[in-house]
């Protein structure tokens, strides 16, 4: 058949991890096949995730920055929001990225096939009309939102993260179901855009992953922004014509079933694992959709592997990407293993929160002996002049090595500043490196350079705890 | 309770296990054979060290051995078979059936009944109520202590922190206390054992502790799934939790066998070392916690793992580099290719195989053959005065029923050993770079012996303190190892020159092989009377050829004659031995 397609590497699924394993293949000489579902390359990253959710998060921040600057004696009035223009705004910024991808595929002569791919055998898949013989495969297929059964289906008031940025109207009052990293970004964007927002967790600390210290900063600042109901569940909704019915349950449950106009559904991801009948090719795929495989992203079977939030968490793209990038090396050949000191995490919310490496949390289960050092924006010059005191930066050392072994910011731009402390840990370098590498002054990244002095004790922009006593 | 058997100090190499002579449920003796091994140089029969009733047998054919090396377990004498289940068996296999139990036990909670087949496995597993806890030293610091005493007994009570051992290190004595409350099930160590960290020395019996234990984990794995971002409130989240928690488990067992599989050495030991430089560790297979870094702070740097590499390479092509067997490979050298022959075509043939020793010593015969530039200094000796004096030796000993036999060899080895004085560039090693010259100062001379399964070359250590009725049954004892096959390899190891007669078979030269990493070796060949001139006329004279090769890197031809002279010349009068 004309439709049949012979190829050294198919990869499926061309979000970041699948592009960037295709790219790196391709890049080394191998023949690859991109199998993709969307018509458009880069994923839910591209398209329903995190590029979209930055566009719609930027328009948020010049609107809050505006409102503040009243306070500071420049005042714009009220913002006038013209949804459909946001909306074509974000898509072209979305558009313009996954155009670019669909250029790079073309340049690198990866021959693209739009289509739900599916296994069916060791060494061929099956394209819609399409069968795709391959020497070698990478399994990419991602992860999806997670749908809760006690909550309205067919109802297009209840919605997920990819509903969300799709903007149809701005609701007088929602809630978000999950304070994780994707249900306040968006709890975000919305609030900025005039909604009243309600945050359900479950936990008793929204971003459970993150300190809670960080935690704490955040929710302080958010404290009017946000109904934040920590230690509650939602143990029913119910549709009616003039909104759904929310009923809660826990610590902070209001009594009586509460009414709001939209829900967003934020309560975690599920990876795509099941979807590809990839068992046909002998892969094997636990009850909850996820794939093993070992430190060279290779499956229980030899010529297939797998990457990105289909093998497991941390479900982030940049994680995706590098082990993309090592599974296409393997399999041209070279002996490379994914094995990072540590993979940052970045909650894109207001103020942002990042961290890296290992966080308090996971020092005190692990038993490891860590003294961090904690640098409180309300010191920094730059904070100050910028009207945004509330972050801090923290960095998180071995007692006994001094080595940096992880370090995590709130404030503003957190996630930009991040890199520094990631690039300290995989390079091993301890709290004296950091300390006597001049950062910039003013800046809010030399709050890096200052926390590692506050661990030494040769800070000066604090009183010193560990100065001498006279 | 169960005796471990172990490979005694059979030296530091690995050998093969070729043959086990025992099964399970014999009765053993001490000293009966348990199973027969093969080294590198000989073969042999490991006895047992104790009796018992063989229970369990750790090794089958094939496997590789070392000392120390567990090879079964036995049932003590006194306890008989009735202890005899499975409880105490392996400890790893305990801890990973203890593992995979929580595992079960967790999805079974959230599953309901349709694994019930499993629960029944991991409960035949358990003693009914308890479970085994292993108890090992407390953080005591990096040394390792030396067990003098062991304050409990099998059976006994223990209460958490009652002492259970006194060990004794370098710098203090200690008691080791017990960690939690319990009843002494097994007591891994015994007095004179060296301990360290965590190292396993009880099992203990608790009450009930097995589902507690269980209970933690699952709520440890709980936690972690909630830290993570993808678990949020739900109504469904406790059996969720679960669910994902045994499904955790399972996918770490997963993964931990493919990280076996594949060779990845988790570095566990922080390395201080960029990602670049661990990159390159992997591809070199290195484990980054043996490379020395030199970098700031004892950062591994890329300069370090090449010197590492570079070493490595360097040891493994001095160590035995030609395993090839000869026939077909040309060795490096750019030879053409050895002659196919169909040998059937020319008559009847028949295929056998090399023995193991033949195959091992022909490869390292062949390696010193290629490698080793060999001159053969031929020469002869006058023992006309030797064999009469050993003759009359012979019938002293005889009449006096010492139960010895003087044999040529040794008064041979006795001059050998007298020369080697004189001569220490005979009794030398060339350095593993090839820059200088390691010169012993002991004589362990190695004997070549032929064997039904082939050559082997046992030592004779500290030939020039012996006399020689002690260098006599020291030879007669190693020979008939040697040809029992049960030579250790500590038996064949520390040799600076090796003798190789074939005196008792004929022939009147030959030119034997350098025993590297020694550099010469002396070949003995049949003595015959010959006619020698002493000026006035031909007198009749027992002359014994030698033949000495050695390494002409070493050594060069003048002092190859003078050496061989000076040696026919000490066994023509051999009372200039003790001068």
């Amino acid at each position: 058949m004309s439709n049949d397609i012979k190829t050294q590497l198919v990869v499926v699924g061309a979000g970041p991890g699948g592009y960037s394993a295709a790219f790196r293949a391709a890049d080394l000489g191998l023949e690859v096949t991109l199998v993709e579902a969307r018509s458009t390359l880069g994923g839910v990253c591209l398209n329903v995730g995190c590029i979209p959710s930055k566009a719609l998060l930027h328009v948020a921040k010049v609107i809050d920055d505006a409102r503040d600057m009243a306070s500071h004696g420049v005042s714009f009035g009220e913002p006038k929001i013209d949804l459909d223009k946001i909306r074509s705004w974000k898509d072209k910024v979305v558009g313009q990225l996954t155009n670019g991808l669909g250029g790079m595929a073309k340049m690198r002569k990866v021959k693209v096939v739009n289509g739900f791919g599916k296994f069916t055998g060791a060494n061929t898949l099956q394209v819609g009309d399409t069968k795709i013989t391959f020497e070698h495969a990478i399994i990419a297929a991602g992860s999806e939102p997670v749908a809760l059964p006690f909550i309205p289906k067919d109802d297009d008031r209840v919605i997920d993260s990819t509903g969300a940025l799709e903007l149809k109207d701005i609701p007088g009052e929602m809630l978000v179901l999950g304070g994780g990293i994707i249900g306040l970004e968006m709890g975000t964007v919305y609030r900025a855009l005039g909604s009243k927002v309600s945050v359900v967790e479950f936990a008793d600390q929204l971003v459970p992953a993150a300190d809670a210290d960080l935690v704490k900063a955040y929710t302080k600042y958010n404290s009017k922004n946000f109904n934040i109901m920590l230690s509650t569940k939602v143990t029913a909704v119910e549709a009616k014509k003039d909104g759904l019915y929310v009923t809660f349950e826990g610590k902070n449950a209001p009594e009586k079933a509460v009414r709001y106009d939209k829900i967003l559904v934020a309560v975690g991801r599920k990876p795509n694992g099941n979807l590809l009948d990839a068992t046909k090719a002998g892969v094997e795929v636990d009850e909850r959709g996820f794939i093993n495989v070992d430190k060279q992203l290779r499956t229980n079977v030899k010529h297939i592997h797998a990457i990105g939030d289909v093998i497991g968490q941390p479900m982030l793209a940049h994680k995706a990407v590098h082990e993309g990038h090592v599974a296409a090396e393997v399999i041209a050949g070279m002996k490379h293993y994914f094995d990072p000191r540590c993979i940052p995490s970045v909650a894109y919310t207001d103020p942002e929160m990042a961290w890296t490496g290992i966080t308090e949390k996971e020092a005190k289960e692990q038993g490891l002996k860590v003294e961090t050092a904690t640098f409180p924006w309300a010191a920094s010059g730059r904070a100050i002049a910028s009207a945004r005191t509330e972050g801090f930066t923290k960095l998180i050392f071995d007692k006994e090595t001094h080595r940096i072994l992880g370090g995590a910011i709130v404030g503003i731009n957190a996630g930009e500043m991040l890199g520094e402390i990631c690039l300290a840990v995989e390079m091993g370098a301890d709290a004296e490196d950091i300390a006597l590498t001049i950062h910039a002054h003013p800046t809010l990244n030399e709050s890096i350079g200052l926390a590692a002095e506050i661990y030494e004790g040769s800070i000066t922009d604090l009183p010193n705890p560990k100065a001498k006593k006279k | 309770m169960s005796i471990e058997i172990k490979v005694p100090d059979i030296g530091a190499d690995e050998v093969e296990v070729t043959e086990i002579l025992v099964k399970v449920g014999d009765k053993v003796k001490p000293e009966q054979s348990l199973i027969n091994v093969e080294g590198d140089k000989a073969a042999m029969e490991i006895p047992s060290p104790e009796g018992g009733v063989v229970k369990e047998i750790k090794v089958k054919t094939g496997d590789k051995v070392a000392t120390g090396s567990l090879i079964m377990l036995f049932e003590g004498d006194s306890e008989g078979k009735s202890a005899s289940d499975n409880k105490d068996d392996g400890k790893d296999d305990a801890e990973k059936s203890e593992d995979k139990k929580s595992a079960d036990k967790k999805s079974d909670d959230s599953k309901s009944d349709d694994k019930k087949s499993e629960d029944k496995k991991s409960d035949s597993k358990k003693s009914a109520g308890s479970a085994s806890k292993d108890v090992e030293v407390p953080d005591i610091g990096g040394d390792p202590v030396e067990v003098t005493e062991i304050l409990v007994k099998v059976g006994d009570s223990v209460k958490a922190d009652q002492s259970l051992l006194s060990v004794e290190g370098d710098k203090a004595s200690m008691e080791v206390p017990a960690p939690f409350d319990g009843k002494v099930k097994e007591i891994k160590v015994s007095v004179g054992d060296k301990v360290e960290t965590g190292s396993l020395i009880m099992v203990f019996e608790t009450a009930t502790d097995d589902d507690a234990d269980s209970d933690t984990s699952s709520e440890d794995n709980a936690s972690e799934d909630t830290s993570k971002d993808d678990k949020k409130d739900d109504s469904k989240s406790d059996t969720k939790a679960s669910e994902q928690s045994a499904a955790k488990a399972d996918n770490k067992e997963s993964t931990d066998k493919a990280d076996k599989g594949d060779g990845f050495v988790e570095n566990k030991a922080y390395a201080h070392a960029s990602p670049v430089i661990r990159r390159l560790a992997r591809e070199f297979g290195i484990n980054l916690a043996k490379v020395n870094g030199t970098g700031r702070k004892g950062r591994v740097v890329k300069e370090d793992v090449q010197n590492y590499v570079k070493q490595l390479v360097k040891q493994a092509e001095s160590g035995a580099s030609s395993s090839a067997s000869g026939a077909g490979s040309s060795m490096g050298f750019d030879l053409i290719a050895w002659p196919k022959v169909d040998f059937s075509k020319f008559g009847e043939v028949e295929s056998k195989p090399l023995s193991r020793i033949q195959k091992l010593s022909g490869n390292n015969l062949h390696r010193n053959w290629v490698r080793i530039p060999h001159v053969t200094q031929f020469d002869e000796a006058d023992i006309t005065g030797l064999e009469d004096f050993r003759k009359e030796q012979n019938a002293l000993a005889e009449k006096k029923k010492m139960g010895v036999k003087y044999t040529p060899l040794v008064f041979i080895m006795k001059a050998v050993a007298k020369a080697l004085e004189e001569f220490p560039t005979f009794c030398s090693s060339l350095s593993e770079d090839g820059q200088s010259l390691i010169l012993k100062k002991y004589i362990h001379l190695g004997i070549a012996v032929d064997t039904p399964n082939g050559l082997v070359v046992p030592v004779v250590k500290d030939v020039n303190k012996k006399g020689i009725i002690e260098l006599s049954r020291e030879l007669m004892e190693i020979s008939a190892k040697a040809r029992e096959g049960k030579l250790s390899s500590a038996d064949m190891q520390g040799g600076c020159f090796t003798i190789s007669s074939l005196g008792g078979i004929g022939g009147t030269a030959f030119t034997p092989i350098v025993n590297a990493p020694e550099v010469a070796i002396l070949g003995v060949s049949k003595s015959e009377i010959k006619p020698k001139w002493n000026g006035k006329e031909f007198e009749p004279k027992l002359m014994v050829p030698l033949s000495v090769s050695y390494d002409h890197r070493v050594i060069d031809g003048a002092l190859a004659a003078r050496f061989t002279a000076t040696l026919a010349s000490y066994l023509a009068d051999i009372r200039q031995i003790i001068m």
